[in-house]
């Protein structure tokens, strides 16, 4: 396939524009797109010979960008930032990291900054992810934890049952169970 | 290695990694650690990893090359890569489990298959992930998931990236609208490495970009969903194309062969700009050409790679005729 300007080089950018419904299709060599871009008659920001020179800007680094938009925080609304950090600007970590500059670098000092500013941060952690309480695994000293809250709650349910049916000693058996699965969460 | 392997939807994917990050709990993050906590976290880490399946590599005795050649093959992040100081990465036996120990986090799990294979690459990963949780306390909220050092990361920790060769979207001028749709749905596109090269592949990867807030399963089911379909469109894309100018398409991918098979030397912006007309004719199947010879061919012919796999190679004309070499080397016996 030859390009349609020159009908010498190779064709080797298809574009497709549709423009309030005129479709118009080019096959053209790198050389004469580059030359119809440059005269402004193509407007080819989609597709150059380099997708990544004009979209590469946006996605080059998602994380980047994200930071940008955390720190945004600051710029863009500072009624935003003085409800954040109203009573509290110089809160601080045991690491030394003050909220000022959590919220100014986007990145925590270390995990237990999280705890420190957990609600400090909310709106921002809404603000990326859209939600503010995580779903999904744990560890599995949090997962043994959650195991036996569900097992207490379950025993519980059977016990009140037992008591309803006036099946007394059962009852009293579930209660032992209970007392002995609550002792070993509080050992945790 | 995953690379020069067959995998699932070979055609448009090229490979799929899952990245998990972990902290442990009572140490500051990297960039605030003292030298000796540094030291203390490897030491550790390593401890936990021992054994015949895994093995530590120090990176700080590596050449620029080496550690540079193990980001083009997706070992490693180039960030670990050109990291000062204390640097390193454990590795399994059949080196598509490797963890970074020390770059934007304390640890992190990568996991790398070839093709479109999300469920493989999330065990393998989640397996090591285990070894982990069961020796060293992680850091972890109730609220906010697993702690990370960059907030954009907190929750389930993992980002699934799937590798794709789009050069239908791309010529048809729909990249940016496949970004905005996909960032309505908590996923982002950018080109492969998030690199710019003058001569494009084609390359781009997708991640999911939210990871609190949705479980694990929800974000590989999203993933797997969506990714599927854009597979499913560039693959239809192919087969009119195969239809419409299947001979043009065979005749230019076979002179593009012919060219690489008799060059003496080849740039690395020549090979790329052959390599996606070829891997679009060998995915149609309008050429006999292994796809996965020519993702391992693009890996394996980036500079800094060729400068670690191959003697006398520091000068860009001396890469050229390695490159060359290299190109006959892995798909010279081909019959196209
Ligand atoms: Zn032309
Ligand atoms: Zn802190």
């Amino acid at each position: 396939m030859l390009c349609e300007k020159c009908n010498k080089n190779e064709a080797t950018f298809f574009y497709h524009e549709n423009v309030n419904g005129q479709v118009r299709n080019y096959k053209l060599c790198a050389d004469c797109a580059n030359e119809l871009q440059k005269n402004g008659e193509l407007n080819i920001k989609d597709f150059t010979s380099s997708p990544f020179d004009s979209i590469g800007k946006f996605f080059a680094n998602p994380f980047k960008s994200m930071d940008k938009l955390f720190s945004g925080v600051f710029g863009e609304t500072p009624s935003l930032l003085s409800s954040i950090s109203s009573g509290r600007p110089a809160a601080k970590c045991d690491c030394g990291m003050t909220l000022n500059d959590f919220l100014e670098n986007g990145m925590a000092g270390c995990p237990s900054c999280y705890e420190t500013f957990e609600n400090d941060i909310e709106p921002t952690v809404k603000r990326i992810h859209g939600k503010t309480v995580h779903e999904g695994h744990s560890p599995a000293r949090f997962r043994e934890k959650n195991d036996l809250k569900k097992q207490i709650e379950k025993l519980e349910k059977e016990r009140t049952d037992a008591v309803s049916s006036e099946n007394y000693e059962k009852a009293a058996e579930i209660r032992d169970k209970i007392n002995e699965l609550k002792n070993q969460l509080k050992g945790e | 290695m995953w690379f020069g392997n067959k995998g699932n939807d070979n055609d448009v994917a090229v490979s799929t990694r899952v990245r998990i990050a972990r902290n442990l709990s009572g140490y500051p993050f990297p960039g605030r650690l003292s030298a000796e906590q540094e030291k203390e976290i490897c030491s550790k880490v390593a401890e936990i990893y021992k054994g015949k399946e895994w093995k530590i590599n120090d990176l700080s005795k590596l050449s620029k090359a080496e550690r540079e050649s193990l980001a083009d093959k997706h070992i490693i992040s180039r960030e670990l890569a050109e990291k000062e100081g204390m640097s390193e990465y454990i590795s399994n036996k059949a080196g598509d489990v490797n963890i970074m120990l020390l770059e934007e986090d304390h640890v992190r799990i990568q996991a790398i298959e070839p093709g479109f294979n999300v469920k493989t690459a999330m065990e393998k990963a989640y397996k090591a992930e285990e070894i982990l949780d069961k020796n060293a306390e992680i850091a972890y909220s109730e609220k906010y998931g697993y702690l990370t050092h960059c907030p954009t990361n907190l929750g389930t920790a993992i980002r699934i990236s799937v590798m794709l060769h789009l050069p239908s979207y791309t010529r048809a001028g729909q990249i940016r609208e496949l970004a905005l749709q996909l960032a309505k749905l908590g996923l982002t596109i950018r080109g492969e490495d998030g690199e710019g090269s003058s001569a494009s592949a084609y390359l781009y990867q997708i991640s999911n970009q939210i990871t609190l807030g949705v479980s694990e399963d929800e974000i590989v089911e999203r993933i797997e969903k969506i990714i599927g379909q854009i597979i499913e469109g560039e693959r239809s894309m192919h087969e009119k194309l195969a239809e419409s100018s299947k001979s043009a398409i065979r005749e230019s991918a076979r002179r593009k062969y012919g060219m690489l098979m008799y060059s003496e030397s080849i740039s690395s912006k020549e090979l790329t700009s052959y390599y996606s007309d070829l891997r679009l004719a060998a995915a149609s199947g309008l050429i006999k050409l292994p796809v996965e010879k020519l993702d391992e061919l693009m890996i394996r012919s980036k500079p800094y790679t060729i400068e670690a796999e191959h003697k006398n190679t520091s000068s860009p004309e001396e890469r050229d005729r390695a490159r060359a070499a290299l190109v006959r080397e892995i798909i010279g016996n081909a019959e196209i």
